[in-house]
């Protein structure tokens, strides 16, 4: 009885985890391929030399994001984990983690008044299970940081 | 695909630049291995089967990357950088990003 | 920057940073290698280990089952008549020639619980739940001589060794315990405890057709020692709260195919399944206490 309880909860947690997930997952997809093209004629760059002789003021610029890993991403990387090879669930998720924090600070350079981004340096963390529960997959945090001009 | 960490390509001139590029790669190595390299945790060594799994991952991230900057046009990326972070326990995540450049 | 900017757009439709691939697919293909994997492995270490845990020697086996005996809870019956009855009982059911592996003992729990079990070292339980419900001594036959067969095939030794196995199997690999783990541990587990129900089905038949050619042996017929499970059936069926009486079935084939399966058995065999009834002892249902308030009580 306790057995068929933890099956149908695992269960009902992972169907949960990937209706909505994926859900979500291709909504922020959409959401991102639209605001990059908003953004698309801000340069970004990660190198800092050769700077135009006139600028008039420097602003850091930041963008962070956190992004919660679904319990089916969380049992699929797990499994992945015993079977080696690729871990394709996380990747979409890392992919579209950095490209938001990468949007915000673009976003937060426009809405200043860059011309453009520069010496863009990324981070990522991992925020892993607080709670170490079952029902705590933890989650992923990007920062993106650069210097915009004027 | 010229690919450097200095901002600059020595001998080239930069004539246009497209802005980051970025290659990312999650991997891990199946259960046995990762028994194995805790026993050899216990004596000390290289854990050969760790420093492949990251050399996997780091060809792949760049690999990626390349494609990217091809898609852009690029023909070198420049002031490249690594990045790792622990997403998930027991697989390694790189991530490689630079400028795509395009030099003559 | 000086250097001239190109915006240039990505191809929406391939993300070099993203594997094309479904993830329920991919999932799908993941849990059947974990699965598989695991199972093989299970059945390997589960041989090994039962085969390894039968030749440990009779001292050990002594001295295992007195630890495990210890482990449990539930107040013994002592210096009752019934179980000088159930120890004569059991031991005639052994065969003519036939010894016992280890001297046998038998331990009257007192619970509610309708339940029998074997442990290593030749301990007997049985619980006084279980007499309130045998209705003749033929039903009582069938359940000793069952844990009987156990206990000279070794089983409860086996199945120690395959739990054991399996515990540090899974210790081993760092998802035994942990909670971080998540819903792995659980389906790894599962695949094991799936692989012990396999084991124990096939150790609960040839358990059951031991006991049944015991009770052959020993009445010169089979009637009504299968009766205990034709109204376990009706019992189970009608009120289902009893989930206690469930767990001891849990490992058990389903009654009625067990009962199927014995009469057939009995066909093949040519033995004779009609007989009579042989009752049991007043006092059966009572504890050791005088005549008159056994009366009273019933």
């Amino acid at each position: 009885m306790e057995n068929i309880l933890q099956i149908s909860l695992v269960l009902f947690l992972l169907i949960l985890g990937y209706f909505f997930g994926s859900y979500r997952e291709k909504r922020h997809f959409r959401n991102l391929q639209l605001r990059e093209k908003q953004v698309l004629n801000m340069p970004i760059a990660n190198i800092g030399r050769n700077l135009p002789a006139d600028i008039t003021e420097t602003k850091l610029v930041v963008g962070i994001v956190v992004i919660s890993i679904d319990y089916f991403k969380k049992i699929s990387a797990m499994l992945r984990n015993l079977v080696g090879g690729r871990i394709t669930v996380y990747e979409s998720l890392l992919d579209r983690s950095r490209r938001e924090a990468i949007l915000r600070m673009q976003e937060e350079a426009m809405e200043w008044g860059a011309s453009q981004v520069l010496n863009v340096r990324l981070e990522t963390v991992a925020i892993g299970g607080r709670f170490g529960g079952k029902t705590d997959p933890g989650s992923i945090e990007v920062i993106a940081y650069g210097t915009g001009i004027k | 695909m010229i690919l450097t960490t200095l901002e600059t390509v020595p001998g080239k001139n930069i004539i246009e630049h497209y802005g980051l590029v970025q290659g990312s790669t999650i991997r891990a190595k199946h259960i046995g291995k990762d028994i194995l390299a805790s026993l050899k945790n216990i004596v000390g060594g290289e854990l050969t089967s760790y420093t492949e799994l990251l050399q996997e991952a780091r060809e792949e991230a760049i690999e990626r990357m390349e494609k990217q900057a091809e898609q852009k046009g690029a023909n070198a990326i420049v002031n490249i950088r690594f990045a790792t972070s622990s997403v998930a326990q027991g697989a390694a995540e790189l991530f490689a990003y630079g400028t795509a450049v395009k030099v003559e | 920057m000086s250097i001239k900017y190109v915006p240039k757009e990505l191809p929406i439709d391939d993300n070099v940073n993203v594997t094309r691939r479904h993830p329920l697919k991919n999932f799908i293909y993941l849990l059947g290698t974990v699965v598989i994997i695991s199972i093989i492995i299970f059945v390997l270490l589960g041989y090994t280990a039962s085969w390894l845990a039968t030749r440990i020697g009779a001292d050990n086996e002594i001295r295992v089952g007195k630890l495990l005996y210890n482990t449990i809870s539930e107040t013994e019956v002592i210096d009752d008549r019934r179980i000088y009855y159930l120890d004569e009982l059991l031991h005639d059911m052994l065969d003519v020639d036939e010894i016992a592996r280890l001297p046998l003992t038998i331990h009257l729990l007192d619970t509610e619980i309708v339940n029998a079990a074997i442990m290593p070292g030749g301990h007997v339980l049985i619980n006084t739940g279980l007499l309130q419900k045998v209705k003749s001594e033929n039903e009582l036959a069938f359940i000793l001589s069952h844990e009987l067969g156990h206990f000279q095939h070794q089983d409860p030794l086996k199945s120690l060794g395959r739990s054991l196995v399996v515990v540090s199997a899974l210790a081993a690999v760092g998802i035994g315990t942990s909670s971080s783990s998540g819903g792995l541990s659980d389906i790894v587990s599962w695949t094991g405890e799936l692989t012990i129900l396999h084991y124990s089905r096939n150790q609960e038949t040839k358990a059951d057709e031991y006991g049944l050619a015991r009770v052959i042996n020993h009445y010169g017929h089979g009637g009504h020692s299968l009766d205990f499970f034709n109204g376990f059936q009706k019992f189970e069926d009608g009120e289902r709260q009893l989930s206690q009486v469930s767990q001891y079935f849990a490992s058990h084939p389903e009654n009625q195919e067990r009962i199927d399966y014995l009469n057939t058995l009995a066909v093949q065999k040519g033995w004779n399944m009609e007989g009579e009834l042989t009752s049991l002892p007043d006092w059966i249902h009572c504890p050791d206490m005088d005549e008159e308030q056994c009366e009273a009580e019933n």
